[in-house]
Formats: C-alpha cells, structure tokens, sequence
C-alpha cells in the first residue's frame, strides 16, 4: 500500500516538475541558440510550458471536465442544489478559460516573430544571429 | 562560458519556482471562495450554456475574448507590414512542384470534411468542447492542407479581408448592442432558451460563430502571406 | 451619463475592424478616420474626467456581471488623467504623422491600424480592473509596437523590432506566471479582490508573484536590466511611434508597474527597492546617453533616465512624492514627444542620424530648431518651463522625507542632461552646416501638432497651477488603497444583497 501511495505522489508532483521543465528548456532556448528559428521555437516551448502550469493548477481531484452535458444531468431538474452538487465534482474551469486566450496571444506573436525571421533572412541572407548584429546587443 | 552561466541562472530559477509550487497540493485548490464557484452555478442556471468554459470565455470574460481576437487581427496587419514589398510579385511560391497525386485527389475529398467539421465544431461550441477559436484552426488546417497539396492554389485576400472586418464588426457590435440597450457591454441581452439545445445560451452561440469565422479567416491569411513569401 | 469608460476600448476595436473595409470606399478614409476616432474619445475622456472629478470614481462592469466575477474598468481620477493624457498625446501623433512620409497606401492602413491599437493597448492597461485582461491588454499593445518598429524596410527595423519582441514575449511569460502564482493562492484575478484578499497569500508567492510581475511589466517600463531593447527601437522606428513609445506606451508600463506595488500586494520594502531599480536605471541611462552619437539613441537614453527618476520619485512613497512623479510623468510625456517629432524632422534626409549632421541647421529649419531647442531646455528642468516645476517637485518630496542621496542625485544628473542636450543645441545653432545634408521643412499638419505641444509646454511652465490640483487629486486617489477596494467591490454587495 505504502508503494502506491509513493507512486501517486511522485506522478502529481511529476506534473509541476514538467511543466517547470518544458519552462526551462524553452527559456534555454530563447536565451542560447543561435539560430533565429530555434529562438523562436524556445518562445514556442516556453509558452507550452506556461500553458502546462496554469492547465495543472486547475486540476481537482476525482474533476470531470466542467461541462453539464445531457448525460451528467440525467433529467435531473435544474435546481441550485443539484448544480452545486455537480458543480463540486468538477476541475476549475477558469484556467482553461484564460488558456484559451493564452495560447492565441502565444500564436501571434510567434506569427509575427516568424514574419520578422522572413524579413531578416531577406536582408542578411542568414539565420545565425551573430552575423545579424548591426545593432549593439 | 555563456551556456553554462545561463544553465546555472535557469536551474536556480525552475528549483526555486517547484519548491513555491510544492506548497501547492496537486489536485486540491487552496483557496475556498474563488471566482470558479459562481461560474459553476451561473453558467448552466442563468446562461444556459452547458459547456463552463464556453460561458467563461465568451461571457463572463469576454472583454479578453475582444482582445484575444483583437491580437489575431495585429498579428495578420503587423505580418501584412513587416512583409510589404513594393513591387508585389503576386501568386509567386517558394515552392514550385506538385505533390503527388494520391495527395492532391486525398486532400480534395477531405477538404469538405475538414470544412465541416470546423463549422460543426464551432456552432457547438455552447453544448461540447470546442468553440470558435478550435473550428477556426480547423478551417485554417483545410486551407493549409490544399495550399501545400496544390502548388497553384489561391485564396482572394479580398475576401479574407472582408470576412475578417465582418466577423470583428459583428463581435464588437454585439458588445455595443448590450450597451444601447441599457445593459453592460456585451451583456447577453437575448433570451437563453433550453438547456443543451443547440438555438440556447442567448448571444453566446452567435459570438462563437463569428470568432470561427474571424479565426479562420485570420489564420488561413497568415498562412497565406507566409507562403506566398520569395526572396 | 456622458458615455462610459468601454467605449475608450470598444470603439477603437470597431474602427480597427472597420479601416480595411472603409479602404474600398475611399482611400483617405484610412488616414482621416483613425483622427476622428481619437479626437472623440479625446472628448469623451475629458467630459468623463471632469464628472469623475466632481461625482466619485466610475466602475464599469463588463458583461452585466459585477466584480470579481465580471472585467471591470476603473475610471478614477488617476486613471481619467492618464487616459486623456495618452488620448491627448495620440491626437498630437496621429496630426503630426498625418503625411509623415509618402508611403504607399497599403502600409499606411496598416501604420494607421497599429497606431490606434497601440494607443487603444495603453488605455486598456489604465483603465482595466484585471489582472489577466491587463496581460491581454499589454500583449496588443506590444504587437502592434513590434510591427511598427518594423515598419520602414530599409533600415535595421526588423532586428530592432525581434530584439523588442524576445525580451517583450519572454517577460510576458513571466506575468502569466505571476497572474498563475497568484490565482493558485486565491482563485481571482480582479485586482480589488486581490488586494483585499492579499493577507491570505503565502509570504513565498506573493515575494515571487512581485519579482515576476516586475520582470513582466519592467519590459515596457524601461527599469534598468530589461531596457536593452529601448535605443534600438526609438532609432529604428518612424519618428512618430518613438514619440508614441516615450509618451505613450511606457506611461502605461509605469502605470501598471506601480498599479501592482502600491495596490495589489503590499510587500515590506518593495518602495525602497523602487528607488534603488530607479536610481540604478537613472545612473545608466544618463551616463549611456551622454556617449551616443546619434540623436534619437540620445534622446531615448535620456528617456529610460527620466522613467528611473519617475520610479524613484514613485518610491518616496508620501503624498509629495507620488505628485511629483506624476507631474514628471505628465511633463516627460509632453516634452519627449516633441524632442522625437522636432528631431525626426531635423535628421529626416541624413543618412546616418547622427548629432554631426545637425550643424547649423537653425538658420535653414528655424521652427523645427526652436521648438528642439526649447524641448531641450525644457527637459533638463531649466525655469521657466514645465520640465522645471517637475524636477523641483520631486527634490521638495526627497528633502521633506530627508533622502539626501536623492537629491545629490538629481542635481548632478540635471549637470549631466545640460552637457549632452546642449551640446547638440550648439551644433544647431552654432556650428557650420554640412553641404551633403538637405533641410526639409515639416509640412503644416506636422508643425501644428508640434506648436500644440510647446505651448502647452510654456503654459505650464508660467502657470503650473493648472494642472497640480488634478495632480494632487490624482495622488490621493492612487495612495487611497481602501477606498479602491471599497468602490469595485461594494457593486458586488449590492448584487448579493
């Protein structure tokens, strides 16, 4: 018993710990490579991970999805009291209310970041960006 | 030298944020009287939309939903701008050869399909997961899959253009509507209807719709400008 | 009711929606209606400003729910100011960009659409009552700066403008973690119940919810580590969005950086912290700025400078100091933009923009000099001009809270702003003109808009009383945390009552 316990345990922080993770590399990314492309995708996996951590954060044990579906009501009347009972059973809805919106900004800056790669790349006929550098860094 | 100063900085930075985070039970929200408690009740009891997360989205938090479009619309203007040229060397690809034709004939008897689906998905989007912003990827992925089957295919910007101002206008002159009415912007100012019906949850369905169609417009846009980029 | 605090939000989203199609009809319509749209909210902010002032602050619900549970923008006497300020200083950008360049039609839709939305982003992130509509709020306004730095083909614009956006996307998921740390904890996101909740939150979320925060909005408001992309693009991007940037957008990347600290947690030492992340970005900045060879590096330099000593002025804490930052923040956003509009026309056919190709173009550029002349002088807080009254605020606030190390500062950074400011002056007005540079005189809408901003510029100079007494009501409303809270948060009773 005590063994299962142990594993459940290690799953659920498993969870924080990879989001954490898919956090880190894509900042290891964004912040070392050197290719305009591999940039931007650690601005991709970063946003991943930050999604990750805000879905995790949601999750209530035993939770069904939040949605009242005709099978979940079973012709039972719509009362407070029944929706409330329901309602207990379900994970949080609002973090994967503002995932929703997360994941779109994250799609178009990354929309927009790769528009401004196309321009570099016309420019300086190049992705490694220490060749880019007309700027001071 | 730079690697492993940095590899150092983030392993401080994830060991400190899991050991906050470690304070936190998995699976056992900490606080007691948050905001999610009166979605729960209100969605299905006032709105009589089944789908919590739709409600949230569209309703309850909607002015973000405003914005999140709003950052779509950006995106395709500032990618429009950043990638102007002068002289536009229209229907010119990077890509000039043709797929094979077991790919050109399969993606033109999934086109309808994926089309559909995308539609069914966000008139649904009240009653079952999914909503406006997935149908519109789907669409999207449709457009996406022809352009890369057909080296030759082409979608009028025009109308994309002209999709996308409508769909925007319509979402924004929902909002407006609730505040003539004398209500709040983007008050559900209509009659909710029967729960899990498809005609149900007031304004919240036609919302929906327009953000699918906005979101499609706007992503197969996108793909569109990205392709057709030669230098 | 004159109209609500929306429509600042609504209505420019319409219009933005609206520009491509009205670009059928007529293609003058892309240019004159963004104006017309500006000039109206302008209006509007003003009438609403002066009923706030006489009626209490104005909470608007969004959706018919009341807060926590629905958005909310708060229209305060704080907030009122700043929006008209930005709406104020929008109308200036958009008459004086009006026929900046002859570009082709198709990018200035899009220069129109970015501008308006810039604008609309700032406002959002006063206005709003939310933390995450703010984070939406912050994410279109930087998109629309990124595609507006990248706008003229030519020059290095993209590398600017990928620079701004890494450092802009990565620290903007540094605020999404903090919103998470924080909704973990309380399971809200309006910035009321937040502030009213924040006792309950462990002590080790709510310190790494603040460094997160300051991380995420440090980005647009320039505080030392994070800045780096500032030079870049003011001297990338077109004149106009510089001046936009300095008056506009890290306004309301100050706003929302000090909407978190003074409001939202109240965290032991985070106000001297304040003036020490000031005084660093202030000591940098000067000392980079008085290095620079080309004129709007300088000037955004100079730019960073004075958000370190609006920071510092913030983190005084008392009633004076929170004037006196304000009065900087006001007077820095009147004076800057007219130094970037002003220099943008004084480099506008050299090829390097460098301060060398200024010389003696006084004589040829008589206005455009003056009125750079006068920003200058402005600027440094030399009498009788706004600039002045603003310094001389902020050293009263530090003498009456004794920090003597302040005003030691500010006094030797003033010496340093004359060096650099006025050396570019004597080139202007003292130097030999260079043969290879052509003098271009602004066209009329341009020297307009720049005329607006001196005059106001000398008003306030001679009469600073009229502005310090919204100033003062201004400070009080964002010291009152209290009464913050209680005003969103009593349409909540009432509903549940």
């Amino acid at each position: 018993m005590d063994q299962v316990k142990f594993d459940i345990s290690l799953i659920e922080y498993g969870f924080f710990i990879s989001a954490i993770l898919v956090i880190m590399i894509g900042l290891y990314g964004a912040m070392v490579k050197k290719s305009l492309i591999k940039i931007v995708i650690g601005l991709s996996i970063l946003e991943s991970g930050v999604n990750l951590l805000l879905i995790t954060i949601a999750y209530v044990q035993g939770g069904t999805a939040p949605i009242f579906s005709p099978g979940l009501l079973k012709d039972m009347p719509l009362t407070v009291e029944n929706i409330k009972a329901l309602g207990a059973g379900m994970v949080d809805p609002v973090p994967q209310a503002l995932v929703l919106t997360a994941i779109v900004i994250g799609f178009g800056v990354t929309a927009v970041a790769l528009a401004l790669v196309i321009r570099l790349y016309r420019h300086h006929h190049t992705l490694v960006i220490d060749e880019i550098k007309n700027l001071k860094w | 030298m730079k690697k492993v100063l940095v590899l150092l900085l983030l392993v401080i930075f994830g060991v400190y944020l899991a050991d906050v985070m470690f304070s936190l039970e998995f699976g056992r929200q900490v606080f007691t009287d948050g905001v999610r408690d009166f979605y729960l009740e209100k969605s299905p009891l006032d709105l009589k939309v089944s789908n919590t997360i739709t409600a949230i989205v569209v309703n309850f938090r909607g002015f973000d939903t405003l914005g999140e479009v709003t950052v779509l619309f950006l995106a395709t203007t500032a990618m429009g701008g950043i990638l102007y040229k002068k002289r536009h060397a229209a229907g010119t690809r990077s890509v000039l050869f043709s797929s094979s034709k077991i790919v050109m004939a399969g993606s033109k008897i999934l086109f309808p399909a994926i089309i559909l689906l995308g539609v069914y998905v966000f008139i649904h989007g009240h009653l079952s997961p999914g909503g406006g912003f997935q149908g519109g990827t789907i669409i999207a992925t449709g457009f996406l899959l022809m352009l890369m089957a057909y080296y030759d295919y082409s979608v009028n910007h025009n109308v994309l253009t002209i999709i996308e101002s409508l769909a925007g206008i319509t979402f924004a002159g929902i909002g407006l509507m609730g505040l003539v009415k004398g209500g709040s912007f983007l008050e559900n100012t209509m009659p909710v209807g029967v729960m899990n019906n498809l005609f149900s949850g007031g304004l919240i369905p036609l919302i929906y719709i327009a953000v699918g169609f906005k979101v499609g417009a706007e992503l197969t846009g996108l793909i569109y400008t990205a392709l057709h980029e030669k230098d | 009711m004159v109209g609500s605090p929306v429509l600042f939000v609504a209505i420019p989203l319409l219009t933005a929606f609206l520009i491509p199609l009205f670009a059928y009809i007529w293609k003058e319509l892309v240019r004159i209606i963004p104006g017309i749209v500006i000039l109206y909210l302008l209006v509007l902010s003003v009438s609403l400003y002066g009923q706030v002032l006489r009626e209490g602050t104005i909470v608007e619900q969004i959706a018919g729910w009341a807060p926590p549970w629905g958005i909310n923008l708060v229209f305060s006497p704080f907030t009122g100011l700043l929006s008209t300020l930005m709406l104020f200083m929008a109308f200036i950008i958009w008459m004086y960009s009006y026929r900046f360049k002859n570009i082709d039609f198709e990018p200035s839709k899009k220069y129109f659409i970015l501008l308006l939305m810039l604008v609309t982003g700032s406002i959002g992130i006063v206005l709003t009552g939310d933390i995450f509509n703010q984070f939406v709020f912050i994410e279109i306004m930087s998109i629309s700066g990124y595609g507006l730095t990248a706008f003229y083909v030519g020059r290095d614009s993209a590398e600017a403008s990928f620079k701004y956006l890494i450092m802009g996307s990565i620290s903007s998921m540094f605020l999404l973690l903090a919103i998470i740390l924080i909704y973990s904890q309380l399971g809200t996101l309006n910035m009321a119940d937040i502030a009213s909740k924040a006792h309950l939150m462990k002590p080790e979320f709510k310190i790494l919810a603040l460094i997160f925060f300051i991380l995420g909005l440090g980005i647009e408001a320039e505080i030392f580590p994070l800045n780096g992309w500032a030079p870049d693009v003011y001297s990338q991007a077109p004149g106009p969005i510089g001046a936009a940037f300095s008056g506009i957008v890290v306004k309301a990347g100050i706003y929302a950086l000090i909407r978190v600290i003074y409001t939202l947690f109240d965290v032991e030492g985070s106000l001297q912290f304040l003036v020490i992340i000031g005084m660093i970005t202030l000591i940098i900045a000067e000392m980079a700025a008085i290095r620079q060879d080309k004129i709007k590096r300088m000037l955004a330099y100079s730019s960073i400078g004075q958000m370190g000593l609006v920071l510092v002025a913030f983190g005084i804490g008392t009633h004076e100091g929170v004037f006196a930052a304000l009065f900087l923040m006001v007077s820095h956003a009147l004076i800057k933009p007219l130094l970037f509009l002003s220099g943008s026309y004084l480099v506008f056919n050299s090829t390097e923009k460098s301060i060398k190709e200024l010389n003696g173009l006084g004589k040829f550029m008589p206005l455009t000099s003056f009125l750079f002349a006068l920003g200058a002088i402005a600027i440094v807080g030399l009498p009788p001009l706004s600039g002045f009254w603003a310094k001389w605020s902020v050293l009263t606030a530090a003498a009456n809270s004794g920090m003597l190390l302040v005003i030691g500062l500010v006094l030797a950074i003033s010496i340093v702003e004359i060096v650099y400011y006025f050396r570019v002056v004597n080139r202007i007005y003292f130097f030999k003109k260079e043969e290879s540079v052509v003098p271009k005189i602004p066209t009329i809408n341009a020297k307009f808009a720049m005329v607006i901003l001196a005059v106001i510029i000398v008003a306030i100079g001679f009469y600073p009383d009229l502005i310090t007494s919204y100033l003062h009501e201004a400070s009080e409303t964002l010291l009152d945390k209290g009464n913050y809270i209680q005003n969103i948060l009593s349409v909540a009773q009432q509903v549940t009552q």
